[in-house]
């Protein structure tokens, strides 16, 4: 519930930006159908879910708006599934712009992937121009493509996700992306019904802090699969009988492997059909039998039981057909063709050819895209215009029966009632149906704690995620749990999205890094007495001690318990320290000492000053010094009363006790920040310390 | 603090045996592995059998028998009755492999240890996973999320992560780093400093490993060598293990060369197998499926080797030279010990091991250098029953099925009298008549019965025998007759009427000939012969195990450097040996229990959680290093809304801390960066860098094994005063960042 909760809160207090700020933006699918694609960007990370076309369209204006965004600052791309609408602008994406990220896709969408889009490469009929791409570049995508597992959590740049099943088509996956914490769900498109051959879409067990769902269906229920199925095998069984001739013009994959398995299943049961040839037109899924064959782990346990016995994808009562010269129209038969929409190829000569005979039929399967003509045809026109040009009656029986693997309102609602997600998001709907859903979706909803949002292509959904920085402390700053007002210092790792404080002598243990000491050793020339530096280091830094080197019974200095002095020789003396600024520092003062000893040796002056008078000059000094600072870093700041330094800040003030730095003002960052910039002033002009672990 | 981890072998430590580890998590018991070998000595699950019925998990890595065998009969008979967790080939070959060891074995002995059925229960109910799919256990788990990653080796092959409370367990045995034909290398380095890793130490003194591609000639140059000279090659091989790399080497040189020399893969299950591993693509090696993707060429649609499931079609095959690949890897059962005997004694021919044999087993003892002349060997065959034997035989099946027969009558009549239990006290007196009547008629009750036996039972309350008549009475309430709405629901499942004809067997997929064999329960006797086999073939053994080499394990223990270190699955010398080595070079806590031995791996760090609050991290300024990023953060502890610890800037003045330089010099990356820049570098003696004329640079203290830092590094730079000395200080300083 924790997810709610930030929703609620970010609901009251609306116009303070209250945490990370998470993008969704529709490139394509946003009330419409086709070309979904759809852009995510949270904190820093941009994340792409599908890149499909727009059938309606061609060229250019058929790709999703990639303009809206910076091709190379995606990190990840996911595609769902294979359909057209859903990946065929990947290629385009990958080769011609300035991508650079991963993409990722499920086996079986992959294997398909390449043998559709080869097809719709050469099947469209567009100007080398108008081409997006090329087949090069669809096998050279096919190195890029990355694949993933259903289930299997993949982490790229802290982006966490992983897929579910879908449904819809073989292959169908929903993502679901964890960014610190927050996690997204895409449905992509998917229906929670199972049929012959694929599973019903499952049910995430983490609940999302966003669902992007598919509204397709709208609001309309499906008809049970029982009885779809029985109003096509009637349709069928009683157009043949009386000598007609049916068509059924689907696409290639999907939908049209699940109507061949009940036409050879319906044939098989019914041998008086069995002198019907049934025919399906399309080399495309001719070709990918081969993959439906191999991933039968991604289908149902029907399918995987059927296939301990034999391939239910190979067909007893099908032929394909390769093309119209090779089909004999000489009496009743059923042709399934592509492509589903009716624009053109072999479903179309079918259709011409037979849609002034009221004998024949067509049945349309599934989801038709507006602007095609099996779209048109389904108002039943009296009339429609031919390939040729010409006008033809339309005589033909239009059946529609859907068997579109889409969730309808019943499962939509279901879903969401289970994942109870705050945000919801539609897209991949026209634009009415979504708002008929929509309105719906909130009388389920009723207690408003449900956004359900509808952006339009290009439209930004913000929402604001206040999502927590949780660290681990480890190792030995853990021993002792602290309490409140205790102070913690160590090293903090950052690694994806996870934090780990640590005590800097133990970083090579619980992180792959490691640290280094740096010993450093420098000879210098020196000629004189070794007691002389000794008094001349004892005038400038608080501690030095004499001792002696071990190994050569030399005499040694431990100046600033940091640089050790050693008479190396008659001629030379060493200086040994570890790196640190610190230390680097107080060595080359010594250096700069050494060096001006031998140069300078008569001139000893003992400058008996007056201590007090030293230190009011020093602490004149230290005034001027951050009075200066303060000026560079806020610019107006005047001394006011009461000895106290007033800084004034774009209207705030803040005054400042030079003395305990402490700062009062109404505006809490400025004095923030004034106490933060003091201390640090205040650490720079003091001396150093002694010991710098203390 | 940490979370308390215990570990307990309950078999193979110290030797080669099967491998089956009690890993205890928080109080939650996985059980890791469960196998056995191919003798199915019972001897050696008594630990197992101690602790059976307090696995709440069982995870499995591989799918051979050293890994899985075990779980039917643990299943049936020790009590485990906790879900097993598996990938998908791990649980399909797996269940393959166990039939056939049972119809291997089968036709040797009179196995009763478990039945085909025990198997299907076994193997029924497991939970599959994939690859990095993280699944949060259920009930008492809660909080804990396993995960199966790849392993190598074999098919679904898996290292199995345990995560809780962001402490990692590691389950790593038998991975393979190499790529092959059909599976990539394991995943195991990407995981770093893990609480506890669990390994095994059996190949930690072999480390004369081939090259692949000589290893493979080798291979083909051997056996083509022998078929040339008209012998025949058998290759001992798995079930549905390493079988499939030697197919595909097979397949893959027969038709680059055009061999026609035939290839048959024998074992009871071996077209399911093929079958099956045909539809595992997602699992297999990314060339492989690449080759799926692009040319939709399976890799498993094998044109040269043909697979067979009885020694009769090997027999009725043309004669001629021909390889063979056959079950069982150790001899001791399965058509390859037929085979062995058959051609042991004809020079030209070859046994060719790909694997050590099991402790113990004939393979095991053909492999032993010099290989011995003559071994004897027990050979057993089922036979069908015949004549006196039959009749015995038969007698001995109706006396058990009759009674059988009288104490299910038996049963019944107590269930009868149960469920008529009210009508009894009415009935009493009539009771006692029946048994005055049974004292009767008691000479011939017993002959009586033995007609009426199978559903006509006389029930005890009756005189006379008389059918069983319940009286179905139904149930009333005030709207009728009570009903059952289920009864009138129409089942949607109409369409699926033709599918579930064929349906037929839901689970295993079977050959014909083997469901005949396991349906074959024609009365049949075991029969043992000894024979002397005079050993004149080649036997050779090479490689193909898939299993890193000690240099491999070493160099991937130190790279994933865990906190604590458990040792297992090795003979005792190379598990000390790898202990020794881990001990001084990679970790301090090295452990390698003894069977049924409990060692405490709960890790002593101590952590605790803390919310970084957003005033804090805005002044925090992050430095990229590798793929990590790097802060120094002084802070004070307060307390959220939430009663949690947060951490807030400080109020005062943060007290100065030593700096740290943070970075991993390696001095041979340093020189190629000094030239870059200029500077004359060359390597002095004793790993110093001389920088310029005078300055050197050189590490000092003990430098760690490669990968796993043992400590902070320690740099030494010398030189005499002057401006190359400053120079190359930067240089360096550039090399890390203060922190």
């Amino acid at each position: 519930m924790a997810s709610s909760s930030i929703s609620l809160k970010r609901r009251e207090q609306p116009t303070t930006r209250d945490g990370d700020q998470l993008i969704v933006t529709p490139l394509g699918a946003g009330s419409e159908v086709g070309r979904s694609c759809v852009y995510m960007s949270f904190r820093g990370k941009n994340i792409l879910f599908d890149c499909g076309i727009h059938p309606a369209y061609s060229g250019m204006a058929a790709l999703p708006y990639f303009d809206e965004i910076d091709p190379s600052t995606i990190d990840v791309l996911l595609i769902t599934h294979f359909h057209i609408d859903h990946a065929a602008s990947l290629p385009y994406f990958l080769e011609k712009t300035t991508f650079n990220g991963r993409v990722f896709m499920t086996h079986a969408t992959k294997a398909i992937y390449k043998l559709l889009l080869t097809d719709y490469v050469k099947v469209s009929k567009v100007s080398v121009e108008d081409m997006l791409f090329d087949e090069q570049d669809i096998n050279k995508s096919m190195d890029k493509i990355e694949v993933i597992d259903f289930h299997q959590t993949v982490e790229v740049n802290g982006i966490k996700f992983w897929c579910y099943t879908a449904g819809h088509v073989l292959g169908a996956a929903m993502f679901m992306v964890d960014i610190a914490g927050v996690r997204i769900l895409y449905t992509g498109d998917y229906s929670r019904e199972e049929d012959r051959h694929l599973r019903a879409a499952e049910l995430p067990q983490f609940s999302p802090d966003i669902c992007i769902i598919e509204s397709t269906s709208g609001v309309q229920l499906h008809q049970s699969r029982h009885i779809r199925e029985k109003r096509f095998t009637d349709v069928i069984h009683s157009t043949v009988a009386q000598g007609g001739r049916v068509l059924i013009p689907a696409f290639a994959l999907g939908r049209a492997q699940e109507l061949l398995l009940i036409l050879d299943e319906y044939w098989a049961n019914h041998p008086d059909l069995n002198n019907i040839p049934i025919y399906y037109a399309s080399p495309l899924a001719k070709k990918c039998m081969a993959v439906y064959q191999t991933y039968i782990l991604s289908m149902n346990d029907r399918i995987r039981n059927q296939f301990a016995n034999s391939n239910p994808f190979v067909f007893k009562h099908i032929s394909p057909l390769n093309s119209i010269d090779d089909f004999s129209d000489v009496g009743p038969c059923v042709v399934m063709a592509t492509p589903g929409g009716l624009q053109s190829g072999l479903s179309r000569q079918l259709f011409d050819s037979w849609c002034s005979d009221k004998k024949n039929a067509c049945i349309i399967p599934g989801y038709m895209v507006e602007g095609t003509l099996a779209k048109t045809i389904i108002n039943e026109p009296k009339e429609v215009t031919l390939m040729n040009g010409l006008t033809a009656p339309l005589n033909m029986q239009v059946h529609y029966i859907s068997f579109s693997a889409h969730a309808d309102y019943a499962q939509t609602s279901t879903f969401l009632k289970e994942l109870m997600p705050p945000n919801i998001i539609l897209v991949h709907g026209e634009a009415n149906e979504m708002m008929r859903l929509k309105q719906k979706l909130f009388t389920e909803f009723p207690d408003g704690n449900t956004r359900i949002m509808t952006p339009k292509n290009c439209e930004s959904v913000e929402m604001y995620f206040n999502s927590e920085k949780l660290a681990k402390t480890i190792g030995r700053l853990a021993e002792k749990t602290p309490d409140v007002g205790d102070s913690v210092s160590g090293i903090l790792v950052k690694k994806g999205f996870t934090y780990q404080i640590m005590a800097p002598d133990e970083l090579h243990v619980f992180s792959q890094l490691s640290t280094a000491t740096v010993t450093q050793r420098i000879t210098i020339p020196f000629a004189g007495a070794f007691g002389v530096i000794k008094h001349r280091l004892e005038k400038i830094f608080e501690s030095v001690e004499s001792s002696t080197d071990e190994e050569s019974g030399l005499p040694a200095l431990i100046v600033h318990e940091r640089v050790t002095v050693k008479q190396e020789s008659e001629k030379h003396i060493s200086l040994q320290w570890s790196s640190d600024p610190i230390s680097d520092m107080v060595s080359d003062s010594i250096v700069a000492l050494v060096l001006n000893i031998s140069r300078e040796v008569p001139k000893i002056v003992v400058e008996e000053e007056d201590v007090v008078k030293s230190e009011e000059e020093n602490g004149k000094k230290v005034e001027k010094v951050i009075y200066a600072l303060l000026v560079s870093l806020f610019g107006d700041v005047k001394l006011g009363e009461n000895g106290k330094l007033v800084i004034r800040v774009d209207g705030n003030v803040a005054q400042l006790d030079k003395e305990s730095g402490e700062v009062e003002s109404e505006h809490s960052g400025l004095k923030e920040r004034v106490r933060v910039a003091f201390e640090r002033i205040r650490s720079a002009v003091k001396p150093i310390p002694l010991s710098a672990s203390s | 603090m940490g979370t308390s981890v215990q570990v307990t072998p309950l078999c193979g430590v110290y030797n080669e045996n099967p491998l089956s580890y009690l890993v205890s998590v928080d109080g939650f018991n996985f059980l890791i592995d469960c196998g056995w070998n191919d003798l199915f000595d019972t001897s050696l699950l008594e630990p197992l059998s101690r602790v059976a019925s307090t696995i709440d998990a069982v995870l499995l890595s591989h799918p051979d028998t050293l890994h899985l065998g075990a779980l039917p009969y643990a299943m049936k008979q020790l009590g485990l009755s906790a879900p097993v967790y598996a990938t998908e080939p791990v649980h399909r070959l797996g269940l393959l492999t166990m039939y056939d060891q049972f119809l291997s074995r089968k036709q040797v002995s009179d196995l009763d240890l478990f039945t085909l059925d025990d198997i299907d229960n076994a193997f029924q109910n497991v939970i599959r996973l994939t690859y990095s799919q993280n699944y949060h256990l259920p009930g008492k788990g809660e909080g804990i999320v396993i995960a199966p990653h790849v392993a190598g080796h074999m098919l679904g092959g898996s290292i199995w992560r345990i995560t809780k409370d962001g402490e990692d367990v590691i389950y790593a045995v038998d991975y393979n780093h190499r790529k092959e034909r059909h599976l990539n290398g394991t995943v195991l380095q990407s995981f770093a400093r893990p609480a506890v890793l669990i390994t095994d130490a059996y190949h930690a003194l072999y480390t004369n490993q081939t090259a692949r591609q000589q290893r493979d000639k080798e291979f083909l140059d051997t056996i083509s060598k022998h078929l040339e000279v008209g012998g025949n090659v058998l290759l001992p091989v798995d079930t549905a293990g390493r079988v499939l790399e030697l197919l595909l080497i097979l397949e893959q040189h027969w038709s680059q060369r055009g061999f026609s020399f035939p290839i048959y893969f024998l074992t009871y299950v071996s077209s399911s197998t093929i079958d099956y591993v045909k539809s595992f693509l997602e699992w297999m090696s990314d060339s492989i499926s690449k080759s799926f993707e692009t040319s939709r060429d399976n890799a498993f649609l094998l044109r040269h080797v043909t697979l067979l499931i009885n020694k009769t079609d090997l027999d009725n095959a043309p004669l001629g030279p021909k390889v063979v690949l056959a079950s069982m890897g150790s001899l001791e059962a399965g058509f390859a010990r037929d085979i062995f005997v058959e051609w042991a004694n004809d020079p030209r021919n070859l046994v060719l091991f790909t694997e050590t044999g099991q402790f113990g087993t004939l393979a095991r003892m053909l492999q032993s250098a010099p290989p011995p002349k003559f071994v004897k060997v027990t050979m057993s065959k089922r036979v069908p029953l015949a004549g006196e034997e039959l009749i015995a035989y038969e007698e001995e099946q109706n006396r058990l099925k009759r009674e059988e027969a009288l104490r299910a009558s038996l049963v019944k009549e107590e269930e009868i009298k149960a469920s008529h239990g009210s009508d009894d006290n009415s009935s009493e007196p009539m009771v006692i008549d029946t048994k005055t009547t049974h004292d009767v008629v008691g000479s011939h009750g017993p002959a009586y019965k033995d007609i009426l036996i199978d559903g006509f039972v006389p029930p005890s309350s009756s005189v006379a025998p008389m059918f069983p008549f319940f009286d179905n009475g139904c149930e009333w309430d005030e709207f009728g007759e009570v009903i059952n709405p289920d009864d009138y629901v129409i089942k949607d499942e109409d369409m699926d009427r033709g599918a579930m004809h064929t349906g037929g067997d839901v689970d295993g997929r079977l050959d014909e000939a083997t469901a005949s064999l396991m349906l074959d329960t024609r009365p049949s006797k075991v029969i043992s012969t000894e024979l002397i086999v005079t050993v004149s073939c080649s036997l050779v053994k090479m490689d193909y195990e898939g299993r890193s080499d000690g240099r491999s394990i070493k160099s991937m223990i130190a790279h994933v450097s865990p906190l604590k270190l458990v040792l297992v699955h090795a003979i005792a010398e190379a598990t000390e040996h790898l202990k020794q080595h881990c001990l001084n070079n990679i970790c301090p806590h090295v452990y390698a229990p003894q069977i049924e031995e409990t060692v405490d791996v709960t890790s002593d760090l101590c952590a605790y959680k803390v919310q970084l609050s957003e005033k804090l991290m805005s002044n925090v300024i992050f430095k990229k290093l590798g793929d990590s990023e790097v802060a120094w953060v002084d802070s004070e502890v307060g307390k959220t809304e939430s009663d949690m610890r947060s951490l807030q800037p400080m109020t005062g003045a943060a007290s100065p801390h030593k700096p740290v330089l943070v970075g991993d010099l390696k001095i041979a990356d340093f020189k190629q960066f000094l030239s870059s820049k200029g500077v004359q570098v060359e390597f002095a003696g004793g790993g110093a860098l001389r920088c310029g004329e005078y300055v050197t640079l050189r590490k000092v203290g003990p430098t760690g094994q490669k990968g796993g830092a043992s400590g902070p590094q320690q740099i030494l730079i010398e030189g005499p005063l002057c401006e190359d000395y400053y120079k190359i200080r930067d240089y360096l300083y550039s090399q890390f960042y203060l922190l």
